[in-house]
């Protein structure tokens, strides 16, 4: 006490220096590592961004948003608009459900994110196990992990909206203790959100990894994740519609929404506020409180039986490796792939391509999130009709309606698109560089196939029998041809100056243009699921409206034959590394 | 001294090896064989105390290792049959993870750290991340991690995998220096020729029993054969080798 009170820097110093020489430390530091670095596949093709990336990319959504609230609550702005003064803990109520939701999904994503690189596995096994350390040590260090990153992830999603939102919301106003008093709660309450969206995903995990043996939780742990992952995007969805149904809300109907953990979150910062004198607020308050707790103490819980279950008993299981496959006997789709592969370069890649997207964690992540992505987006769309009758029922089909298989194509082809971008054991594309020729190579009509295949070959059935049940044969026919049609155009379009084997090459260098080709995809996506379905419906209402898209699609794909036909043949010549002029076009 | 007392290993119902009982004297490098699946990766985990066996014990210097295992392991190095690292460590952080671990004094550590780098040939790459190690460099740094904390006992599954010629040679002499010495060594390999260099003692496994043991040469003796190949295919394997090799050209060659 008395070397601290005469050197406390020195004396901390030292302190610290002791500490990080300990096993304990040693091992917290290397698990925190690896929630970034990935797991013991991660050479395999996981996104390893790094820290600094990855805390850039979870502040943005917070900061973009609490932006946009200068422009909202701004005093200028809201003079300029005839506004007159307001309560900023009653005012903000939508803008806290929208922060809290943020918040959730962001934290609850990124731990989605990290979900194979939380469990200790075999490689932690073999280099730590041997060491002379206690398996309790490896699991406090293990679990220390946890909530560090528990930590990190709700302060950096938060941080910006923590400062930003209540200068924004209360700058202007003279009260000093009204701004503390509004940014305290905001604070405390962010960050519990977020802790319970990270902790919520992990104790989800846990109880998995608890409840099934090592093999049946890595068949499982994709849909799970993609079933979680649909979870937040709706959660995010209801960021439109609940702060309306709250202001309609009284306490005998509260049930209806109280299942949806930021309504409880939002009790929560009314009560931090000193606003939880409403016995709705109350309940919802003790909601929240109770949810949190529940998430943090399954998470110690199910780690804990799942460290003992699962990692102790790791000699004892066999290498899981790639999970087993059940040799299919019939396929549905084989006799198409044998019609459209041609050549047997073109069924090789085809095979290797198609397995390694449907196979690979990594591939089949990103496949998954563009579909989920999809699936809310289409909910959205037909939520946005005027009634659900108005949906199936009419002369014609509504845009609405004609727009949901157009989303789910573009969503999974762009997924597709994007994971061909991700490599997948780099060194073994050496069977590639030995055997095609780079000159007469076949890329463009393998990826096309794919594309197609995995994207037509299950919604054109979908989309035809859907249109079938409820405007006949006709119509059916028609939406399902245009489907076609425009679907072709569109992977033309993806694949314009397509010219590698998918998940042979490194990733592709940052562009000075990349960002330009983002904006394109968006527009690409509003064209593609909003005037195209529009078009179509207009199309329908006549017997040869259908023609419209003939001459559309023929200038579209006569444009990019003109394009190929113009490139140099060394810019169509088949690549192993990114030398590609424009990289993911 | 390190002793397997009845060692037996059940996988549920599936029986990995059988009351195997074996010495390891200090100055002695017992060399382990047999063929693929006949339990010496599951020997080496419990005499590594990764794996607690179902039936017998393994015990170092006249005690159980499971009673104190962080005492045993202080003094065992271990290499495992595979290289599998974290990639995204360099190999300096990964030594010097492994030494904070076995709580080595930390002036020692960076000293011999530095040093066995340097000897190994691999210290201009100790600040390269693992992930572009190639499998001999992984494997340096594996021998290197066993063999810092200055074991009594090395338990080497493999440990030759991936190396190079030179680096083969020194550490074929590394472990006769080292037995000299009086440290026990555990040599599981496949590889007979070196087994037969380097090995004082010799234990054959074939579907996880012991089916020939003794010095080198008494093996070799007993089954009347003058190389440790012989002994091998003559103990261990059903097939003939000539005639596989016949079919095996016969269907790549009609």
């Amino acid at each position: 006490m008395q070397r601290m009170m005469q050197n406390p820097k020195r004396f901390f110093r030292q302190r610290w220096e002791a500490f990080s020489q300990t096993p304990f430390y040693c091992l917290l530091r290397l698990f925190f590592g690896r929630m970034f670095h990935g797991h013991a596949d991660s050479d395999a093709g996981d996104l390893d961004l790094g820290i600094g990336v990855i805390v850039v990319l979870l502040a943005m959504p917070g900061m973009l948003v609490s932006l946009l609230m200068f422009e909202k609550y701004g005093s200028l702005i809201r003079f300029l608009r005839g506004a007159g003064p307001y309560d900023p803990f009653s005012a903000t109520i939508p803008d806290e459900y929208f922060f809290l939701v943020l918040s959730m999904a962001v934290s609850g994503a990124a731990a989605l994110w990290r979900w194979d690189s939380i469990f200790l596995d075999r490689r932690d096994f073999t280099n730590l196990v041997p060491q002379p350390i206690r398996l309790r040590s490896i699991f406090l260090a293990s679990l220390s992990a946890i909530f560090a990153l528990v930590a990190l992830l709700t302060i950096v999603v938060n941080a910006a909206s923590m400062v930003l939102y209540p200068l924004a919301v209360v700058g202007s106003q003279p009260s000093l203790s009204l701004l503390l008093r509004f940014a305290m709660g905001h604070a405390v309450v962010m960050l519990l959100a977020g802790a319970f969206g990270s902790l919520a995903v992990f104790a989800v995990a846990g109880v998995l990894m608890t409840l099934f043996p090592a093999a049946a939780f890595r068949r499982v742990s994709l849909l799970v994740r993609f079933t979680l992952a649909l979870l937040l995007l709706v959660l995010l969805g209801t960021s439109w519609a609940v702060p309306d149904w709250l202001k309609q809300l009284s306490v005998a109907n509260a049930h209806r929404v109280a299942v949806l953990p930021p309504v409880s979150f939002l009790g929560l910062l009314r009560t931090v506020w000193g606003r939880g004198g409403e016995p709705f607020v109350a309940a919802m308050t003790k909601a929240g409180a109770t949810a949190l707790g529940a998430a943090f103490f399954t998470t110690i819980l199910a780690y804990a039986v799942s460290f003992r279950r699962s990692f102790v008993r790791i000699p004892e299981t066999p290498d899981a490796g790639p999970l087993p496959r059940i040799p299919a006997s019939f396929s549905p789709l084989a006799p198409l792939r044998e019609a459209v592969l041609r050549t047997p370069s073109q069924r090789a890649c085809y095979h290797f391509v198609a397995r390694t997207l449907l196979r690979s964690d990594g591939h089949l992540q990103v496949l998954s999130g563009f579909l989920a992505l999809g699936l809310v987006a289409s909910a959205a769309t037909l939520n946005s009709a005027p009634t659900l009758h108005s949906l199936v029922h009419g002369s014609s089909p509504p845009a609405e309606f004609l727009s949901v298989p157009f989303i789910l194509v573009y969503c999974v082809s762009v997924g597709i698109r994007f994971a061909f971008e991700i490599p997948s054991q780099l060194p073994a594309n050496w069977i590639f560089r030995f055997w095609l020729d780079r000159e007469r190579h076949e890329a463009r009509p393998i990826a096309r196939r794919v594309l197609l295949l995995l994207s037509l070959s299950w919604l054109a059935p979908v989309c035809f029998l859907a249109t079938l049940a409820f405007w006949g044969w006709i119509v059916a026919l028609r939406h399902t041809a245009i489907l076609i049609l425009c679907t072709v155009a569109l992977v033309e379009v993806f694949l314009v100056k397509f010219r590698k084997i998918p998940f042979t090459c490194p990733y592709p260098s940052f562009k000075s243009y990349s960002g330009l080709i983002v904006v394109a995809y968006l527009f690409g996506y509003v064209f593609f699921t909003y005037y195209l379905p529009q078009m179509e419906n207009w199309s329908l209402s006549g017997p040869w409206g259908i023609l419209w898209f003939a001459p559309l699609l023929g200038i579209v794909l006569s444009a990019i034959h003109f394009y190929r036909k113009q490139m140099l043949d060394m810019d169509k010549e088949l690549v192993f590394e990114d030398v590609s002029a424009s990289g993911f076009e | 001294m390190l002793e397997a007392r009845g060692l037996s290993k059940f996988y549920g119902s599936v029986l990995a090896v059988r009351d195997i009982s074996f010495s390891l004297h200090p100055g002695h490098v017992l060399g382990y064989l047999g063929p693929n699946g006949s339990g010496k990766s599951t020997t080496v985990k419990m005499l590594t105390g990764l794996l607690e066996p179902s039936d017998g014990q393994v015990v170092f210097d006249g005690q159980d290792i499971h009673k104190n295992l962080i005492a045993y392991r202080k003094r065992l190095g271990y290499v495992p049959e595979e290289a599998n690292l974290y990639s995204y460590l360099t190999g300096q952080e990964y030594l010097d993870m492994v030494a904070t671990l076995r709580a080595m004094p930390k002036r020692h550590k960076n000293r011999t750290i530095s040093s066995l780098l340097q000897l190994f040939s691999l210290w201009p790459h100790r600040h390269v991340t693992m992930g572009s190690y190639s499998k001999g460099m992984r494997q340096r740094i594996l021998l290197i991690a066993a063999l810092m904390d200055n074991p009594d006992v090395l338990v080497l599954d493999e440990p030759l995998s991936g190396l190079d010629v030179t680096t083969v040679l020194v550490i074929k002499n590394l472990i006769q220096t080292l037995s000299a010495r009086g440290k026990s060594v555990f040599y599981c390999s496949h590889i007979l020729e070196v087994v037969e260099k380097v090995c004082s003692h010799l234990i054959i496994l074939r579907k996880g029993q012991v089916i020939a043991q003794g010095t080198t040469d008494e093996v070799r003796e007993h089954m009347g054969k003058s190389s440790l190949e012989g002994v091998f295919l003559h103990l261990v394997e059903d097939r003939d080798v000539v005639q596989m090799t016949q079919d095996i050209v016969s269907v790549v060659s009609p």
